[in-house]
């Protein structure tokens, strides 16, 4: 798993994330922030953005399943369990470095997909014409729009802290794939 | 010598270009299959007039679309499996080679500025390269090889480099 070419001296290398992995995530990210700020709410292309990330999250979540060890839901378990005892080793000073989602991050991501699914089936259904003008239809879609632009804003601010807290350039393993750990910290 | 050429699984080697091209593959695959299985349940539940052979060579598009998508994921799947496999034994080769060095390098006596110098040498690099590094008179790095030479008994690089590729590649008694 880990290599050593390259990169910090004094850093180990381990390849976590695939290009399947790393492909959804910036589509979808990038899909959000068109829906979120660009794109028309009562136009096609803002339907059609819908489909692409509803895609994406869908082949992520088959990836969970099929994929290489690092990216199943085995790697990281949906577990507040898990997220609470990690809280604690945070406070106490403990140096370990996740090398999948830590426990905290791998709630986040759950919480990002079931909102992502929720936001994109209601919108499906806003356009079809069962659905068409219902009120509590479209009372979900804005309430899981808002609940996701907190959930990215703690995202984004949660990956920031890690990356400070453990030294661990995240954003760059989300770019290349690699994880670059101190060779001074354990790994889990 | 370019001592960072044609490593095995850097990044942005055959390996990891292939998987690469193939996650495209799927995603874009995945795409068109979504595309292709909406619009045929779409046209099912519309029903707007039109001809059942255009349904069914929709269907049949998709079903293609998904048995390719199928395909390209187990080969993806494979690939990365393998990438991890080759890796892992090459950090186990590694260690190995390392214990390995180490215990020549102990039986010869080496300095411990010897060693650097040996270690560079197996790397690679050149003296010219080897007294940049360690800001040496290229003259102290000969005079150093020359000494490595001596204690291993090898009458140069290329001999003191095929110890080791002796050592790797023989049969174990
Ligand atoms: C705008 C919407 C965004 C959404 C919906 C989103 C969603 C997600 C999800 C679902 C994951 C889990 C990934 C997986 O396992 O496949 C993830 C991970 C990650 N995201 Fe985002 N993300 C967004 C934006 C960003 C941005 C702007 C950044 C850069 C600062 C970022 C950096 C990361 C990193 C570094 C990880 C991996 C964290 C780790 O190492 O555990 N994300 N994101």
């Amino acid at each position: 798993m880990s290599m050593n070419s390259g990169g910090r001296p004094g850093a180990r290398k381990y390849r976590v994330w695939d290009p399947l992995v790393r492909i959804t995530h910036w589509g979808v990210a990038l899909g959000v922030l068109l829906n979120a700020a660009l794109t028309d709410p009562e136009g096609t292309l803002h339907e059609q953005v819908g489909y692409v990330v509803l895609g994406l999250v869908v082949l992520r979540l088959l990836w969970c399943i099929v994929g290489p060890r690092m990216a199943r839901f085995a790697a990281f378990p949906p577990s507040p369990a898990a997220a609470l005892a990690h809280v604690r080793d945070m406070l106490g000073g403990d140096r370990a470095v996740h090398l999948s989602h830590n426990p905290l991050g791998a709630l986040m991501a759950y919480n990002l997909w079931l909102t992502l699914l929720v936001l994109s089936i209601t919108g499906i259904m806003m356009g079809t014409v069962a659905f068409f003008g219902v009120e509590w239809v479209e009372e979900v879609h804005e309430a899981a729009y808002g609940w996701l632009m907190v959930s990215v804003a703690l995202h984004v601010g949660g990956v920031l802290f890690d990356q400070w807290r453990t030294g661990v350039p995240l954003v760059r393993a989300m770019i290349d794939g690699r994880k670059a750990v101190a060779r001074d910290r354990p790994v889990k | 010598m370019n001592a960072t050429a044609g490593k095995l699984l850097r990044p942005g080697g055959p390996d990891e270009r292939r998987a690469a091209v193939l996650a495209w593959m799927v995603v874009i695959q995945a795409l068109c299959a979504l595309f292709f299985i909406g619009d045929v349940v779409f046209d099912l539940y519309a029903g707007d007039g039109q001809a059942p052979g255009h349904l069914w060579l929709e269907g049949f598009v998709a079903l293609v679309l998904v048995f390719g998508l199928g395909v390209l994921i187990v080969e993806l799947r494979q690939l990365l499996a393998r990438m991890e496999r080759v890796t892992a034994s090459l950090m186990a080769a590694r260690g190995e080679m390392a214990e390995v060095i180490e215990a020549f390098f102990s039986d010869w006596g080496l300095t411990p500025a010897e060693r650097d110098v040996a270690l560079m040498i197996l790397k690679g690099f050149d003296n010219e390269s080897i007294a940049g590094i360690r800001g040496r008179a290229v003259g102290t790095i000969r005079a150093q090889s020359a000494a490595i030479y001596g204690k291993a008994g090898v009458d140069g690089r290329t001999q003191l480099l095929s110890l080791f590729m002796e050592e790797l590649l023989a049969e174990p008694e």
